[in-house]
């Protein structure tokens, strides 16, 4: 099994080379506490970095073989140092492993050939590591698992848009595929679709609600995710790292021939992410294309508490919507935030029926 | 208490500074084309144009230091960017948001071109992205993969192809042609002001140090700007070293009846720099080495300068990018601080927990604990920011250090 973070590590290679990849993202409500990761993080580390040291950390965390990570955020770059440090001090020695992404536009910089490399790299390193190998038609095969999974995960975001399906039960479907497998993950995934059709989790199509997107590094919590979808308003499209972001984009089938060519159209077609620098720009218009294709009428940014990346860019967007026509609204989650939802709550019903207001005027 | 010494350098370094800063809005007025950058952009290839160029952390850290760092930071606020963001960040932005009001320097000319690298700190290129699209400013990224060990030639190369990229890109906007002569005297120049540097921060090894770690901050304010790669920064640092020289062969020492060497590792926290340093030393306390100031003249886990030996410049710049504190992870960091504690006989540790620098911060509970341990030294904690004082408490702070010489008293004792 292999500890992969941050979110889009290229899953497809290990899975062929006989890894279990488990992304380590939004481990929140698999823990129940940070007491492990407290002695290795200050209280200014984002959630995600604290539940995922926290994991790791825990007895759970030491089933697993190894660890893969790329270029991420200041918090997260530090990490890979500190879990060995972690694991070290409870006699667990496991291999880190790492790759560079380039991070510029390609209208910038044209980083194909380097990518390319720590691609090969990468396959090096894990035959070390590991004592597997690469096989091509292994590759080929694993690419159509999780393209299957992720056109599956489309299907149930189309189901959740239509109102056939919760939003936090959408949500933490695919928050659980982290512990699945791809096959795992198609079998849940299919199971949930053919209940086509049918209402899940009692989610009522409902006509007079108010279309909107969501936007952030994680899915809201659960609870959070039931105030939106009570308060009349209807997830029609996200652009959460850990769902739209993630299951956005697969390479088509003519555009490579190897496992370097697969994830040089992966990397540089990506559905924009303020993780992945060079894309940042390509994300206002991609949000802005979503709003208009959905019909929506607004957009929820959800805030993780200490992510940057994020909290840098919110002002400007959400100073260029309220330009546009386009309502936004900012909560913020901190750690133990989700378990005093009241104000929470104030707020998402405040905006509801500010849009509503909007609608008879 | 603390003898301010090196009075001929303290002025000095005023008067180059406030005619850097003159000088920017002079030349931009004039139609020069401009550009800021981050501080670990490599200057010394700039200097292959004839260019305007400003850097926005420094310009932040002096308004910290002369106290208008919480004033520009709730500029930003109430334009919507949050209290968790750096506050040099925060700085900036709220000056660019009030044209400049509140800046000792009236802020910085608005620029034709920014250049950010990401891995001294990578929030810098979402910051800059920010005037990027306000603007409408074209914003270039060097791409410098971290390091958990030191630098593969494969990175290195990929670095220097960047350089390549940002020639052509500055060739094609400003109309120049890229003198390589110019970079190879600019780098040249640097090298020759950084042995004077290296000297200068040598002279903590000597008991009682003949400076402090509040000297060494001061002083590297010019060489995150412009004036890197510049004769008047080479003067500076000779004039900083031999005036140094002198004080010490005179027996002038800023902590005479110095008892407790201390080392801090992290961003000076700017607004603090007098208090902190006279209420240490009014404690026999002085913080004589710091692991921010060997940002400038080494690399990585080596403590000694890393100099130019006259080679290809831009190589030696791509090399170089690994210069600042936080490019590199924690076993390098680790062996550079081990080196720090041996050769300046170091009593105590002092980790400032930065929440503005995370990518500084996030690891010292792990570096406190490994060098704690494997050195028997004593070691604290404290909470900075390094712009914002209002998310500083002095007593706080206070409490610890001297929690902290109590704990050097009991294992002198014991």
């Amino acid at each position: 099994m292999l500890g992969c973070f941050p979110l889009y590590p290229p899953l497809e290679l290990f899975h062929s080379m006989g890894l279990e990849p488990l992304v380590l993202w939004g481990m929140k409500p698999f823990l129940a506490d940070t007491a492990r990761s407290d002695q290795h993080l200050q209280s200014f580390v984002c959630s995600v970095g604290r539940h995922l040291t926290e994991f790791v950390l825990s007895k759970e965390g030491a089933l697993i073989d190894g660890f893969f990570m790329y270029n991420a955020c200041d918090t997260l770059r530090n990490l890979p140092e500190i879990l060995r440090s972690g694991l070290e001090e409870r006699g667990h020695r496991s291999p880190i492993l790492n790759m560079h992404i380039p991070m510029p536009s390609l209208g910038q910089t044209d980083a194909r050939q380097y990518l390319s490399k720590e691609i090969d790299r990468l396959i090096d390193q894990l035959s070390d590591a590991f004592g597997v190998s690469f096989l091509q038609s292994r590759f080929e095969s694993s690419v159509a698992l999780y393209a299957q999974a992720r056109e599956l995960a489309r299907q149930l975001e189309t189901a959740v848009t239509m109102g056939r399906l919760r939003f936090g039960a959408f949500a933490g479907l695919i928050q659980g595929n982290a512990f699945r497998s791809v096959e795992g993950q198609i079998g849940a995934m299919s199971s949930l679709l053919s209940d086509e059709g049918q209402v899940v989790g009692d989610r009522v199509g409902n006509r007079s609600a108010i279309d909107i997107i969501l936007s952030g590094i994680l899915p809201p919590p659960a609870g959070v995710s039931d105030i939106i979808e009570d308060a009349g308003l209807n997830v029609v499209g996200n652009d959460i790292a850990s769902l739209a972001r993630s299951y956005g984009y697969t390479p088509g089938n003519e555009t490579w021939r190897s496992p370097s060519d697969y994830y040089v159209d992966f990397y540089y077609h990506h559905h924009p992410c303020p993780t992945l620098l060079g894309s940042s720009d390509r994300r206002i218009d991609t949000l802005e294309a979503l709003i208009r294709e959905r019909g929506a009428r607004g957009i929820i940014f959800l805030g993780e508490k200490f992510c940057e990346y994020e909290y840098f860019e919110f002002p400007y967007l959400m100073k260029r919507f309220k330009e546009n026509g386009i309502a936004s609204l900012l909560l913020e989650f901190a750690i133990d935030d989700d378990e005093n939802l009241g104000p929470m709550r104030t707020r998402i019903e405040a905006f509801a029926e500010m849009l509503r207001e909007g609608d008879k005027t | 208490m603390i003898h301010p010494l090196k009075p001929r350098s303290r002025e000095n370094l005023s008067a180059i500074m406030s005619r850097y800063y003159e000088g920017n809005h002079a030349q931009a007025a004039e139609g020069k084309f401009v550009v800021w950058i981050a501080i670990i952009v490599p200057t010394e290839l700039l200097k292959g144009f004839d260019l305007v160029v400003c850097a926005p952390e420094s310009h932040s850290a002096m308004c910290a230091a002369r106290k208008m760092g919480a004033v520009q930071c709730e500029k930003a606020e109430r334009e919507g960017y949050s209290t968790d963001l750096c506050s040099y960040a925060r700085i900036d932005l709220g000056t660019f948001f009030d044209e400049g009001r509140g800046s000792p320097t009236l802020g910085l000319p608005k620029p034709d071109l920014m250049i950010s690298n990401n891995d001294n700190c990578s929030l810098l290129t979402k910051w800059f992205d920010v005037y990027h699209r306000e603007w409408d400013v074209p914003h270039f990224m060097l791409d410098v993969p971290f390091c958990y060990r030191p630098q593969q030639d494969k990175d290195l190369r990929y670095v220097l192809a960047q350089f390549g990229d940002l020639i052509r890109v500055l060739e094609d906007m400003t109309g120049q042609t890229f003198d390589i002569d110019r970079v190879r005297q600019a780098v040249h120049t640097s090298n020759e002001a950084l042995t004077h540097w290296m000297r200068f921060l040598g002279m903590a090894a000597h008991r009682p140090s003949g400076i402090t770690a509040f000297d060494m901050f001061a002083h590297m304010a010019p060489y995150f700007t412009w004036m890197r790669g510049e004769p008047e920064m080479t003067a500076h640092y000779r004039l900083l070293a031999e005036e140094s020289e002198a004080e010490l062969a005179a027996g002038n020492y800023p902590v005479p009846n110095e008892k407790y060497r201390l080392l801090w590792d992290n961003i000076a926290p700017w607004h603090q720099l007098r208090n902190m340093s006279s209420r240490l030393a009014e404690m026999d306390a002085n913080i004589v080495y710091s692991t921010y100031a060997t940002s400038i003249g080494r690399i990585e886990d080596r403590l000694n300068f890393y100099e130019w030996d006259g080679s290809d410049p831009l190589r030696y710049l791509a090399r170089i990018q690994n210069r600042g504190w936080c490019c590199y992870g924690m076993d390098l960091r680790y062996k550079a601080m081990s080196e720090m504690i041996e050769r300046f006989s170091i009593d105590g540790l002092v980790f400032a927990s930065n929440r503005s620098c995370k990518v500084y911060s996030v690891m010292q509970m792990d570096l406190k604990r490994r060098l704690t341990k494997d050195f028997g030294i004593a070691s604290v904690m404290i909470d900075v920011d390094h712009a914002d004082v209002r998310k500083y408490s002095e007593e706080n702070a206070f409490l610890r250090l001297e929690a902290l010489l109590e704990q050097i008293d009991g294992g002198r004792t014991s």
